[in-house]
């Protein structure tokens, strides 16, 4: 299922750029929308509905929070090149703060952007602090070495799936880390991610442009195109 | 870049990383006990994790790590380690005083206890495995109780 619907989607992208590029009226668009572009939108209305009975009273309410929350918390966190074992322990504190200060998250709404935000902050502290003091053992470090494809491994990834895998895993690390957390948060907030990535504020959105950019070439690049 | 290129490559993005890099198996089970617990005790103060540590850098299968934790002025370092199909918690408390640390396993009513001494030295031995947290009453009844966060042995 997860690769016919990548499959396919590759092709309307690639389709809509042939399109664009001939100059012609983009009349797929829309036509086979395989992804549910209301799941991300779904995670922080139940993210909100947990909290809610939460705080009402209802333990299971915070169950819920975590049980939705985690995985986002986990990716967001991961973009930093954390380990598995710090990612764990922001991710922990996170909730912890969640807890300790629920209080003062005035806006239930808000709860998941509350807890990406937080969340963000601790990997970049962390990031920045112990991550070269820490000892890791070498599985966990294999993931953070850059990626070089061999040629045994080219061939392997004539599977469509591993090679818009390669296409995504092939970006500059910053395209890489700003498209993760790009898309697994609901509107992040560009003036921290701009100092946590080194960057003037105003160029976030022109570098998620460009990224994307490169991310769209890649693809086609990977569909053979 | 149109709209719905632009979603339609951060949901390929997503996708991708949810394929190659999911959150490990028992983490949502970890962090809503974690959450749990710190819910069901929120009148204790909460020390800060501030470092972790592995002995035996690099060796697959070490049993044995440091945990460092702070509160206002006191300094918790353990050592917690697996001692067959039990674990322990070797502790030091900095500056030490008169305190009684409890091990409190998942949920469950403290089982485990002992009293720091006087070089703030304090052993808990033949405790489960699993999610654990340390609960530090200062006999000066003045002063509140205090527990770390949860750990896992």
């Amino acid at each position: 299922m997860y690769q016919g619907a990548v499959a396919s989607l590759l092709e309307t992208v690639i389709m809509i750029e042939r399109q664009r590029g001939a100059g012609r009226p983009m009349a797929r668009i829309g036509a086979g929308a395989p992804y549910d572009s209301a799941r991300p939108g779904a995670v922080w209305g139940q993210a909100t509905d947990g909290f809610n009975r939460w705080v009402a009273g209802d333990p299971a309410g915070l169950d819920d929070l975590v049980s939705v929350m985690t995985p986002v918390l986990w990716h967001v966190v991961r973009a930093y090149r954390l380990s598995e074992q710090a990612a764990e322990d922001v991710i922990q504190t996170t909730w912890l703060a969640l807890v300790r200060r629920r209080a003062a998250i005035v806006d239930p709404v808000a709860v998941g952007g509350w807890l990406t935000t937080t969340a963000r902050r601790e990997a970049w502290r962390v990031s920045n602090g112990s991550a070269g003091a820490t000892p890791v053992e070498d599985e966990e470090l294999a993931p953070m070495l850059p990626r070089q494809r061999s040629a045994e491994e080219s061939v392997v990834q004539e599977d469509e799936g591993n090679r818009i895998w390669a296409a995504v895993d092939g970006l500059p690390e910053r395209c890489r880390r700003l498209l993760r957390i790009v898309a697994f948060e609901n509107r992040p907030d560009y003036r921290e991610l701009a100092s946590e990535l080194g960057m003037p504020v105003g160029s976030i959105g022109p570098t998620r442009g460009r990224c994307l950019a490169k991310l769209r070439v890649a693809l086609m690049q990977a569909g053979g195109v | 870049m149109s709209e719905l290129s632009r979603d339609a490559l951060l949901a390929i993005v997503r996708d991708v990383w949810e394929k190659h890099d999911p959150p490990p198996e028992h983490l949502v089970h970890s962090m809503q006990a974690v959450a749990a617990m710190a819910a069901s005790d929120l009148d204790v103060e909460l020390m800060e994790l501030v470092e972790r540590s592995t002995e035996l850098a690099g060796v697959r299968g070490s049993t044995a790590y440091t945990l460092r934790f702070v509160h206002g002025d006191t300094d918790l370092l353990l050592r917690v380690a697996v001692d067959g199909p039990r674990s322990r918690v070797d502790g030091w408390i900095v500056p030490p005083e008169p305190m009684t640390v409890r091990a409190i396993a998942g949920t469950e009513p403290a089982s485990h206890d002992a009293v720091v001494s006087d070089s703030g030295r304090f052993e808990l031995t033949d405790l489960p495995l699993g999610m654990l947290r340390l609960r530090i009453e200062p006999h000066d009844t003045s002063r509140p109780a205090f527990a770390t966060p949860t750990f896992e042995i």
